[in-house]
This record gives C-alpha cells, structure tokens and sequence, in this order.
C-alpha cells in the first residue's frame, strides 16, 4: 500500500498522474499557455491539457469564417493550422511549465505514415502522453475519413502503438455508425485510452448569401449542444472498456460540476473541457470544486470511484 | 511565453450609459476599471452581448477614463449579438474580457500621423488620437472619418486649417476639436460640411499637397470595413508610407486559444495565418494579404 494518500480529485491516467479530471481539449487552448493570458487562470486546475493537433509540416488550416455561434453551440472549422510537429517539440515544449499539469500531444495527418512520423517525434520529447486525432471533421484527408472506419482506426492505432510506450489515446469520432465497434478494434490494436467524442458535422447557412457562413462550408458542431449525444457515446464505449479496464476521457459540451459528473457517471474517468472555456474562461475551479463537493455528499473519496456507476433503468 | 500571463482581464462590466444614434449605432459606456486603467489604442474587448449568446463578440475601444473606470464604445447593429447588445439597459452588466491584442505603436520620427476610420473603424482612430493629443509637442495628426450613415456625433465645423483640401469641407468631430485635434469626415451622402467622396480620395489630396520632406514623416493609421481597408492600403504602397491597420474576424476565445480569427499575413518564412486576436488586431499593412 502507498502510504502517501491520494487527494479527491487526483486520479491515475494510464500511469500518469492526473491532479484533477478535467482535461483542457485540444484546439481550444492552443499550445498550453494562451490561456495564462487571462488572469485568475491556471494550468494547474487542470488534470492535463490537450495540445492543439499537429501535423509532420506545418499546415495553414482553412479559409475564414472559421467559426459561427449556433443554439448553445459552436461550428469550428479551424483546419488543423499548425506549426508543424519540429517546431512544437522544439520551440513549444520547452517552455511550457510540465510542474503545472501533464500535456498531451494530438496527432493528425493525412496519412497512415505520417501519424506515424509524427507519434514518433513525440515519443522522443517531454510529453506525457499521445493523444491519435482520427476524428477531425476539418481535413480533406486523414482525420475522420479514417476515424468513421474501424478498419482504417485500427490500422493508424497499431502503427502509432508500434512506434511509441507512452500512452496513446485514441480520439473518436461520432460520427460513425458503431463507436462501441471502433472502440473494441482500437483497444486489439494497442489504444490505452479514449477522448469520447470529437465534434459533430454541422454546417450554417446565409440566408441572403444563400452561403454557407464556414469558409470551409462545413465544420465541426461542439458546446452544450452536443452533450447528450456525447454522454450516450461515452456510454456505449464504456462498455466494450470496461473489461479491459481502458479509461475514457469523456467529452462534448461539459460547462458545470453537474455536466462533468453525468460523464463520470457513465463511465468517463476524466472529463474535456473546451468550448465552456470560451465562455467562461475561470470555470475550471468551480467545476472541481462541485465534483469534490459531489463526492463529500456522496461519501465518495476519490474520483475514480465514480467511473461507470450509472444503473440503467430496467 | 510566460511573461504574457495575466494579462488579460474578466470585468463584470455595468452599463452607465448606453444611447442610440442614427443608422442603428450605439454609444456605450461601461464600468471596468481594469481595462479602464490597462486599454492601449487598438486593443479591444470582448464583450457578452446576451445571456442567451454566450460567445463574448469583439469590440474595439473608443476611449477610456483611468480614473472614473470606465471604457466608452460605439458600435453599429451587424448581426444577432449586436442585435441583443442594443437592447440592454443601462445598470445591466456586461461580462467583458480585455484588453486584448496588440496596440498600435506610434514613433516621433512620423510625426504627421493619418488616421483613417471607415463606419465602425472610427472608435479606435478616437482612442488613438486620445494618445496623440497626449503627445502634441511630437505629433501634428490628420484624423479623416468616413461614413455612409450619420456620424454617431455631430459634426461642426473646425477650427483648424488643412492646406489643399477642397472649399467647404470643413466638417470636423467636435471632440477631436476639443483635444486640438485636426479631423475631417467624408462620404457620399452629401452630408454638409462633409468630403463628397471616399477616404481615400481625402487623403491623396492631403497627401498630394505635402512636400516630399513631409510626406516622409507620414504614418497611416486604418480601420474599417475590408474594402476600405484595402484602398487605404494601395495608398500607403503608392506613397511608400507606413501603414498600421486593425482588422477584425468571428472570434471564439479572444485569447489565441482557438485560431478562429486568423487572417493571412506575408511573413520573412512565408505566408502564415496570424490570430486578430493576439497576434493583432493591429498589423503591418505591407503584410496583409488582401483577398
């Protein structure tokens, strides 16, 4: 037994030592220090942020509008604009602050060869861990065409593994037909974990334009809109990792202590948060402090006790 | 990267003052004394129109006061969010993030500065002569205004003599007049006292009257709607003269977090797509790829 004791909200992640569940999402927060600009604002509140996704070369993302606001919601089609993986690991990561919080790398591409490449220039850097993006909406190539296809998931998931011993994270798309299918394919292929879910495919119009407002005609649908889907993908994925003990970072419209509970509930071992953050911006602390305050009224002592404890109604 | 910490701010802002003027403009004043006190001209807010829109929009700053603590706006109804701004009433509270972006930067060695502000690009042209009539021992500015709804002022005439512009354009902000500063406005509205054309057209008659040696100590200053922006920036190209512009684009988190608002900007490596946000919203015109 370790003697040392475990704080509420601390949790083990794939090894790795989590000081809070809450996960900051990939492409919401930049590289790890945009946020710090705003003060009251800390890394450290978070469990561990996900870096924006990063590709071999450096990629100029897409044409304006990138966004549009919708019902409780945001449309996003960024493009994966990125420095390219060389400048990230030697310009970025070296300045940012790995006391404060763990950072996990995203990994994108266009092809089978270059998630590869590029898992393999992470896993010979300080990252704490490797997160697989093969659910970009926003790319013409790679991201969710291969995500939306078990075979093509598992074949990227096997590649990267084979490249690399930190943790890989595999991030789903929903929009697929049998997630739970995809799931099942990506832990035979050496998945550590999941992110459950990446955006959903949506698209706004111009009425007078008659134009789509994205530039890039559509995008990718996050918010509060999109927590019910999400809550239902992150339940069917528990499922299949339950047994085999496979933790979900559980993601898609979480802005409240309440929202990040429901994910936890239904088998989420960590809880994203990203599109809250652009409301607003110093909710990290009041999201901990109402899942510790759960717990206490619960007589639950620490986070991970509550992974998974949904009872479905008969 | 570090040293950018903590310098953005989160004001539960309450609304002091908020009037509307013709074509569907708004002047509004907030209490925030952070960003009251930390504002530069060209930084900008991010402001939550609504409850009901939680994505804080954009705003540029028309002026400050340090010691009251409270910022001044002027912003015209574009869309939903400004839609929903414009019906908050004064004592309601604004939650505002700011100031964000890069400023303008002013340097003596121009010391006839020409502001240009298009519509809703006049507010930080105010701000920025705020600055400036600050600094008049250094600085001899032109602030030349467009406008193709009523300006959200009234116009009087000025005080000031401009050698080589037309006869009868002598319509000027009465506030810049107040700060001893020179301004002129423009349109094709036929507003009295107004310039019967575009900014542009203003400006190269300003500009064609100058002596080479003056013209050398000119430096633009731009923001408005893109075309605009566009033909002010052909200007500066033609008279070789420095030329700072603030742009705008959507915005999601106002803090480089997200890269929703970039916008494409020539760099020594190459094209790049620089966030208006923090990167901006002020740039170097010569490196702004105009589409």
């Amino acid at each position: 037994m370790n003697s040392k004791k475990i704080k509420p909200l601390e949790l083990n992640f794939c090894g790795i030592k989590f000081d809070s569940p809450l996960v900051l999402l990939s492409g919401c927060v930049g590289f790890g220090e945009e946020y710090t600009r705003i003060k009251g604002f800390s890394n450290t509140d978070a469990g561990a942020i996900c870096l924006k996704g990063t590709t071999l070369e450096p990629r100029l993302g897409n044409p304006a509008h990138r966004l549009c606001e919708t019902p409780m919601g945001l449309i996003n089609a960024i493009g994966l604009q990125n420095p390219g993986a060389a400048y990230v690991i030697e310009q970025i990561l070296p300045a940012l602050d790995f006391s404060e919080t763990r950072f996990i790398a995203n990994v994108s591409g266009s092809t089978l060869e270059e998630y590869v490449q590029v898992t393999r220039l992470f896993d010979d850097s300080p990252i704490d861990a490797i997160e697989i993006n093969i659910s970009c909406p926003n790319v013409k190539e790679g991201g969710v065409v291969f995500g939306n296809d078990p075979e093509m998931s598992a074949r990227v998931v096997a590649a990267c593994r084979a490249v690399t011993n930190k943790p890989l994270i595999t991030k789903l798309s929903p929009n697929q037909t049998n997630i739970a299918d995809n799931a099942q394919r990506c832990i035979e292929a050496g998945s550590d974990a999941f992110a459950v879910i990446n955006t959903l495919m949506g698209m706004a119009i111009d009425v007078e334009k008659r134009q789509p407002i994205i530039g890039n005609n559509q995008g990718g649908l996050s918010g509060p809109a999109i927590k019910p889907v999400a809550l239902l993908k992150v339940h069917q994925v528990y499922q299949v990792c339950k047994a085999h003990n496979i933790p979900i970072i559980g993601q898609g419209g979480i802005s409240t202590a309440e929202d990040a509970l429901e994910f936890l509930i239904a088998g989420a071992s960590a809880v994203g948060v990203g599109t809250a953050l652009f409301y607003e911006p110093l909710i990290l602390p009041e999201i901990n402090n109402g899942i510790k305050n759960y717990m206490q009224r619960h007589g639950i002592d620490h986070v991970a006790q509550l992974t998974g404890t949904l009872s479905l109604n008969d | 990267m570090l040293n950018q910490r903590n310098s953005i701010h989160i004001e539960e802002a309450e609304i002091i003052t908020h009037q509307p003027f013709a074509g569907k403009q708004f002047y509004l004043q907030v209490k925030s004394p952070q960003i009251a006190t930390l504002a530069t001209p060209g930084s900008f807010v991010q402001l939550r129109c609504a409850a009901s829109l939680p994505l804080r929009r954009p705003l540029s700053i028309m002026k400050t006061h340090p010691d009251g603590g409270t910022v001044d706006f002027i912003y015209k109804v574009v869309g939903k969010g400004t839609q929903l701004l414009s019906q908050q009433n004064t004592g309601s509270t604004l939650s505002l993030l700011g100031p964000i972006g890069q400023p303008f930067t002013l340097d003596p060695k121009f010391s006839l500065p020409l502001l240009i502000g298009g519509g809703v690009g006049i507010p930080p042209m105010v701000f920025l002569s705020d600055q400036l009539r600050k600094q008049s021992k250094h600085y001899n500015p032109l602030v030349i205004m467009g406008s193709e709804v009523p300006f959200p002022f009234t116009p009087a005439p000025s005080q000031y003599i401009v050698p080589g512009l037309p006869d009868g354009v002598i319509a000027a902000m009465p506030l810049l007049e107040d700060w001893g500063i020179t301004s002129r406005l423009t349109t094709l509205q036929g507003y009295p006292g107004c310039f019967e054309g575009y900014v542009t057209d203003l400006a190269k008659t300003w500009l064609d009257n100058l002596t080479s040696e003056q013209q050398q100590k000119v430096a633009i200053f731009a923001c408005g709607p893109h075309p605009m922006l566009a033909a002010v920036n052909n200007l500066a190209k033609a008279y070789q003269l420095p030329i700072q512009i603030s742009l705008e684009e959507f915005m999601a988190c106002g803090v480089g977090g997200c890269a929703g608002c970039t916008v494409p900007i020539q760099t020594p490596q190459g094209l790049a797509m620089k966030r208006v946000c923090v990167d901006g919203p002020v740039f170097n015109g010569h490196d702004v790829v105009f589409s």
